[in-house]
Parts: C-alpha cells; structure tokens; sequence
C-alpha cells in the first residue's frame, strides 16, 4: 500500500492533495483535486499494482460552512490484493459537478445517480443523470444536504392520492408512460426508421406480483423479448440515511431492522460492526460465537426465504410451502431469542441483549440434524427437475468481469466464479475459527447462483454446528462503561453505573471524530456502513452501502436479449429486498 | 315422450354435477396440495371444509362486477360465457356408463375436439378485449399454445380411433373391453395427457396466465363472477381433460364388480389427482420451451404412433 500511495504521489503531483493512512484501522483515505479525479480514478483501475476493479460505494457529505461545501467519496475494492481505499473530491456550492467515473466502473451508473438525487451533485459525462430514489417532479431539493429539514419541506401533502369516493369514476385512463417518458426508456429513442417498426414498452410494476417488492421495471418489448429494461425505484425510499442524522448510535439499531427486513440481523450486525469499529471496542469471545451463529441462523432463514420465492416465480409452489416449513422452526427460535420475528433486534454495540439459554442450544442441535436431508429434500424437486434447469441454466448470464465492474457482491458475484467472501477476506466474528467453504460457481447463470444459495445453506449449518461446540462461557458484552450502558443490576446498585446510563440514555455516546466503512457479508452480498462522525453522538453522515440497490444497477445488462418469462428468474436470482434498496 | 324425459333428465345429471363437481374440485385441490405441501388447506366449512366452494362462490357473486372503461365491453361480456359453454357442450358427448349419455354422436370425438377448438377462442378474445398490455401478451402466448397443441391432441387420440374403427366415443370404450388402449396406444395417452394439460393450462403448461409473470394473464382484468366464470371454465376442463382420457385409454366405464359409474368416477378422480400432483411437483416450463417441446417431442411421437397404428391395423386386416 505505501508503494502504491508514493506512485500515486509522484505521477499525480498536482492531483493528489494529500493521504489519511488511519493504521489503527488499516483505511487509506486519499483527496483529489475535483478536476483530476477521473485520471486518478483510471489509473486506480487499470494499473496491476493497484488494480481496483471494483467499486464499492460512492458517497456524499455535506460542510456547508466549508468554502468547498460538498465532498464526495469513492470506497474502491481491490479484489487481486484485497485492499480498500477511499478517495474524496471536495466540490464548491456553485459549481457542484464532477466528471463521471461510469466509463470505468459501470456500476458506478446508479451511485452517481443516487448522489445527485440526495446531494445535488452532476457527474458530467453520466449516460442518463436522473433522480433515482425521490420521484422525478421531486422539487424540494436535495434531501441529504445538512440545510434540509428532516421532516420535508411539505411537498408530500400535494400528493395526488388514489381518486376519492365522492369523486366520479375514472372514465378514460391514459397510457401509464406518457409521451415525454417514452423516451427514457427507449433503447434507440431517436431512430423512428428502424428495423422494428413498432414497440412495446411494458410497465412491470409497481403493484406486480413477482416484482419481490415495489418496483418498476419499463421493459421494451419486441415480441416477448427484452430490448431494454430500465429499473424505476424508490417506491419505499424512507430517507433512512436522513433519519440517522437525528439520531444517537444506539436510536439507529432498530432502524437497520427494516432495511433488509427479511434478514434483519444481519443489518443489526453490520450496523453495530461499523460503530464498534469507529468506537475502537473489542467484543468478548463468547458474544461474537454468538453473533456468528446468529448471522448464520439468519443468512439460512434468508436463502430459505429466497429459495421459495425464486421456486414460486417459476412455478414449483411446492417448495415454496416446504421452505417455509423450516423457517417457521427457525423464526421460533429467533422469537425466543429476541421476541421479534420479522424486525428483529438483539445485537447491541459491544455484544448481544441476552444470552443464549441451554433450551435454545437443544432446539438448535435438533434444528441441525434434520436441515441436511431438508435441503437434499429441496434439491430433490429441483435440481434433477429438467424444467427447472432449462429455466435456470444459461439464463442472466453475466461474466465474471462484469459482475466486479458493477460492484456486485455476495452470491451473485460467486455465482460468476469469483471468490470473493467478506468473511474470509476480512474475517469478522469466529469465522476465521470455524472450518467452512466458499461456493464458487462457474457460469454466471442463474442455475449457479441457485446452487451456491443452496451449499451456502449446508455451510451455514455446519459453520452453526462448530459454533455450538466451541462456544465458551463468560460475559455477553464488552465493559466499557463510557459507550455500553451497564447491565440493569448495576444501574440500581452503584452510582457511577447510573451516571452512565442517564448519559448515554439522555444524551448518547460520544465517539471520538472520524469515519469508516465496514462491511459484512449479508445473505445478499456486501452491506457496508460508512460513518462520517464529528465527535457528536450522531452520526454526521451515515452510508449504507445496499447491496440489492447495486445489483439493481446490472438489471439492464443481465436481462436484455432475454424473454418476459426471464425477467421474474432475474428478480428472484438477485435476491433483492426493496426495503434495503430503496432505504 | 320416454326418449324426451330420458334425455332431459340425463342433461340434468350431468349439468348439475359436472357444476357441482368443478365447484368440489376446487376444495379437492387445495386440500390435495395441502397434504402434499404440508398444511392444511381449507378446513373449516363444513366437514373437513368441503364447503367451502360454497362461501367462495357467495362471494365472487357478491364482488362488484367492475368492466374496465377501456375494454371491448360486448366481446369483453360475452367471452367468460364462451370458456363454460364449450366446457359444458363438451360433455354432451361423454358416456359415463352404457346408454348414460346426452348425445351418442357417431363423431363424438370431432366433436369433442371442436368443442377444445372453441374454448380456445374464449382466451384470445378475452385478452384482447381486456386492452390491457399483460392481457393482450397472455392471450398472444395461448393463441400459439392452444393451436399447436390442439394438432398433437387430435393426432395423438387418432390411435384410439383407428384400434375402435369408430369416433363414437361408446364404441370406443365398449373396444376396450378386454385390453384397455393405454397398453397399444401408450404413446398416444402421453401425446393426448400432455396436450390436454396444455388446453386446459395446468402447470407445467400454464403459460397463459403465468401469474408470476403475466398477473393472471388473458383474464387479468376480469372480476366478479365473470372470473368465476374462468375458473370453473379451467376445472371443468380438467373434469373433460379426465373424463376423455378415461374413457380413450383407460376403458372408460368398464371394470370388475363395481358399478360402471363408480369405475368412471374413480379412474376420473385418479386422473384428477394425477393433475394435481403435476401442479404440487413441477415448475413451469417458458414459452419458447413449451412449444419447442410440443413441436420436437410431442409431434413426432404423436405421429410415429399414428404411423405405426395404422400400419398394425392394415396389416392385420390384410
């Protein structure tokens, strides 16, 4: 990293302003001159030492009383290396553009977008700069800008609802994509005089019922085959990000639950990961056992849920129905463990709520010993099934190369033969102590992503198994009395306990100034929180890198030349949960 | 004045009880598939829940009956009617037990086979009056479905028709007396069980109203009973879809010690729940798939069989 920070120096004399190396952390953070960064950024990209081919995350902040108020931020991936770096551009009010780094990173498409929606900031050179979360006609401004009040500035209560009762029936309903939209989302929107001599755009949502949440896809037709497919979203934008600003660390946990809501824990602890590392905190061995068997309990619960799904989609409602046989055993336990099912919360900063009882071990060892044959018995309705592999093998196909250029991650990404595993490549948890496999596939369909879900369900239960066996006794969270608040017995008993409390209870934590991104591997792929803090006990600014929202971005590529039929294999390969795509 | 009431009391039977049935068939169905999928199924009316046809139809007579205001409303009225009538012509022909038939055709199985010809216009007329993009695609995909399987349908029951020498649906079956067809003709009951599946769009044939992809297809925007319609339309011809393979391949009525009518009523069932099986197990196949399949597999087997039928039959004769 230092050979590669001095060749950045030396060729970029004037391009590189200067470098952060936070060593306690291991982050490089490098700041560009705005007017340099897409040199920088290629050079990043193509030189085999630095070699980051993927992007991770673009993200924004706002210091309006900085006389170069906005400052945008690149996380990179090297993934030959398995190293991180951020690079920040810093913008003025007036002239918030930057050029576009879409040429090198096509996953970068829909960053950039999300970017200019939330903070106002134009890419130059961006193929389609639109708003992407907030609604087109959107006109109250940039949300994630530090002058825009939380609650809105009263835009929503002009919405044109759903047509009253006492208003008379609609008569005449216009054509769903109006004439100025067509355009959007036509591949050649100028070229009246080609071969096709008309098409057809299909509105695929929002209200579909395979659509696995509310989005809009404009397909354009020609026949039933796929020309172009252009993802609309934001329909369950919540402004979580916005959210989190008014918030102290701990008020956020919950709100983590409703990004990804069908794997809350594994938002919990990505979540609480991020903060512990910006508060330097170590978690005692016993807690991060059983975070790691939570996690897996919840990446099972996940797959079990997608499997389903995808099974349902084309057609084997059988199952469906079987899949869900078992995440009813697995959601019980979750219920006694934290006494949620869907928004589930039990890890805390510093460690989990409460412990893991002895029934629950039992319930668990019971759980595991039948799970195998389950699987096999799921693999037994589909994987021989001949209609199954015809509508799974060779269908979304995407490269290797590709997937890496538009960021993706997680089973998605392996499915395309790249290993790559935020557990084995930044071990967190216990999971450089247990002995468990990475599934690679080879061909990037949607038959190979089906089968690493599936093994990644057999790893899951033996990584769970491993964890039961070598978990040791002792404290369930860590002693740090300035940021974890102490246990109830101790709070009535022992006056400092109580300070502490009532401090982080009226006020929150103070964690010490700085930023950092931390990933975890969710069921759906990388979710990373980057923190931005200013030594307050809210976060300045608050990223979550959502991996369904960046595998939306591949939606075009993967799905053109396919049929209708292909496009509901292509949702459900992807495993996308609107909630944490849209936030 | 015999022949009259005889006729009219037969049309009766069989009216009410191909209705009754289909309506059954519903219950039977979420029941079979809860047992095969682990849960219960509709349990609560009546007993074991068999009522529960009963309050859904209540029910859908009760919903509002809404017809879009961009729709093609005569056609848009008249195509759920065409769906139940076709079905329920077609059983005009059906011969349940000896002499228990409406209309003993002697080209019964044209006339069967006319009748599957006119169902299928019921779906593409009714997504195209729909006006309605998912409509007018599920209707596109059934117009190609229904036509090519309608060919395999009709070349695969020939086999039948030769081995009896008639396309009197009872001589057929009274042919079957001592060795039922599904022995010499079994690849034609595979042709013929396959193209059924498709006209009458069961999975793995259900294309048309895939409602993962297409919403519910040619009939997205229909509610009230018109979908009622619709519906009992599909499971009356998965009655027909069983009573014709019954009585083509299985010898219809005939069987040891039971009444002639129990033996058509339970090899009907099997077939029956024989479909629902099908549905429970498999997924769907694509669009392209589906006809590649009919055209490349199907077809020629369809007509080796036929060939080879044919050919026995001559040969024997002499």
């Amino acid at each position: 990293m230092q050979s590669l920070i001095e060749t950045l120096l030396k060729k970029f004399p004037e391009g590189v302003l200067s470098v952060d190396v936070d060593t306690a952390r291991s982050e490089v953070t490098v700041h560009v001159a705005a007017s340099r960064i897409l040199e920088i950024a290629r050079f990043l990209h193509d030189d085999p030492e630095a070699c980051f081919d993927h992007i991770t995350d673009i993200c924004s902040a706002d210091y309006p009383s900085d006389q170069q108020r906005f400052e945008v931020i690149y996380l990179l991936l090297s993934l030959p290396h398995g190293k991180r770096i951020r690079l920040k551009a810093r913008i003025t009010e007036d002239n918030p553009s930057l050029d576009s780094v879409t040429s090198i990173w096509r996953g970068a498409e829909f960053l950039e977008r999300e970017v200019y929606d939330m903070m106002g900031i134009r890419f130059t050179g961006h193929p389609d700069l639109r708003r992407i979360l907030l609604p087109e006609d959107y006109a109250e401004g940039y949300p994630l800008r530090k002058d825009f009040p939380t609650e809105g500035r009263g835009w929503r209560s002009q919405f044109d609802f759903i047509p009253r009762l006492d208003e008379p029936p609609v008569e005449q309903i216009e054509s769903e994509v109006s004439e100025a939209d067509r355009k959007v989302f036509l591949l050649e929107p100028n070229s009246s005089s080609s071969t096709r001599r008309e098409e057809l755009l299909l509105n695929m949502g929002p209200q579909h019922p395979s659509t696995h949440g509310v989005v809009r896809v404009v397909l354009e037709l020609d026949g039933e085959r796929i020309v172009k497919a252009t993802p609309d979203l934001g329909y369950l934008h919540r402004g979580v990000e916005k959210l989190a600003e008014g918030l102290a660390y701990m008020q956020i946990i919950p709100h983590t639950d409703r990004l990804d809501y069908v794997c809350a824990m594994a938002n919990n602890y990505a979540y609480v990961r991020a903060v512990e590392k910006l508060l330097d905190i170590t978690v005692p061995e016993r807690a991060e056992y059983i975070r790691t068997l939570v996690a897996e309990m919840q990446r099972i619960l996940g797959h079990l849920f997608w499997l389903g799904a995808q099974a349902l989609d084309i057609g084997a409602m059988t199952v469906f129905f079987w899949t869900f046989r078992e995440r009813e055993t697995l959601l019980d336990m979750f219920e006694r463990l934290c006494g949620a099912r869907l928004t589930l919360n039990y890890y805390r900063i510093g460690g989990v709520d409460s412990d893991f009882t002895p029934e629950l071990v039992t319930c668990l060892k019971e759980f595991l010993e039948t799970f195998p044959q389950k699987v096999d018995e799921y693999d037994s309705l589909l994987a021989s099934n001949r209609i199954w592999l015809g509508r799974t093998k060779h269908i979304a196909v995407i490269s290797g190369e590709d997937a890496i250029n538009f960021g993706m991650t997680g089973p998605t990404l392996r499915g395309s033969g790249v290993s790559y595993d935020v557990r084995k490549l930044e071990p967190y948890g216990v999971y450089h102590k247990v002995d468990w496999d990475v599934p690679v596939g080879k061909n990037g369909d949607t038959y190979d992503r089906y089968w690493i879900r599936v093994e990644e369900m057999r790893q899951s239960a033996r990584i769970i198994s491993q964890c039961l066996d070598q978990m040791p006794p002792g404290p369930i969270i860590a002693d740090i009395p300035q940021y974890i608040p102490p246990p109830k017995l101790q709070v009535m008993r022992d006056m400092e306990s109580l300070i502490h409390h009532f401090v982080i209870f009226t006020q929150g934590f103070k964690p010490p100034k700085g930023e950092t991104y931390c990933a975890t591997e969710a069921p759906k792929g990388e979710l990373g929180f980057f923190i931005i803090s200013d030594g307050s006990p809210r976060p300045y600014r608050l990223k979550i890198r959502s991996p369904s929202f960046i595998h939306l971005g591949a939606f075009d590529h993967m799905a053109r030349g396919y049929l209708i039929s292909d496009i509901i294999t292509i949702f459900g390969t992807y495993d996308v949960v609107m909630g944490e795509c849209d936030r | 004045m015999i022949d009259w009431s005889h006729t009219a009391l037969t049309i009766a039977v069989i009216l009410g009880s191909c209705l009754t049935l289909a309506g059954m068939l519903i219950w039977v169905e979420r029941r079979l598939l809860g047992v095969w999928q682990e849960r219960y199924g509709p349990n609560r009316l009546g007993p074991g829940g068999c009522l529960q046809s009963l309050a859904d139809m209540i029910k859908i007579f009760t919903k509002e009956d809404w017809i879009p205001p961009f729709a093609d409303k005569a056609v848009f009225v008249i195509t759920p009617a065409i769906v139940v009538i076709t079905a329920l012509m077609s059983f005009a022909v059906i011969p349940i037990a000896p002499n228990f038939v409406v209309a003993d055709l002697n080209v019964g199985v044209l006339f069967f086979l006319a009748m599957s010809s006119l169902a299928a216009y019921s779906v593409i007329i009714g997504g195209w009056a729909s006006n309605n993009k998912f409509a007018f695609l599920g209707s596109l995909r059934a117009i190609a479905q229904l036509l090519s399987y309608e060919v395999f349908m009709g070349i695969s029951l020939m086999g039948a028709v030769i081995l009896a020498g008639s396309f009197n649906l009872s001589d057929i079956v009274n042919a079957q007396q001592h060795q039922w067809f599904v022995i010499p003709q079994f690849l034609g009951f595979l042709g013929f069980f396959m193209a059924g599946l498709a006209e009458a769009h069961r999975t793995p044939f259900d294309m048309p109203e895939a409602e993962a992809e297409l919403v519910a297809g040619y009939h997205s925007e229909y509610s009230g009973m018109k979908f009622g319609m619709f519906f009992v339309g599909e499971y009356l011809s998965i009655l027909l879809l069983s009573a014709m393979t019954v009585i083509l391949f299985f010898g219809g009525w005939h069987g040891p010690w039971l009444p002639p009518v129990v033996w058509f009523g339970l090899k009907m069932f099997g077939f029956i729940a024989l479909i629902i099986l099908i549905r429970a197990a498999w997924p769907r196949f694509r669009f392209d798939q589906l006809l590649s399949f009919g055209w490349k597999v199907v077809m020629p087997l369809a007509l080796i069989n036929l060939l080879v039928t044919g050919g026995v039959v001559l040969w024997r004769a002499g």
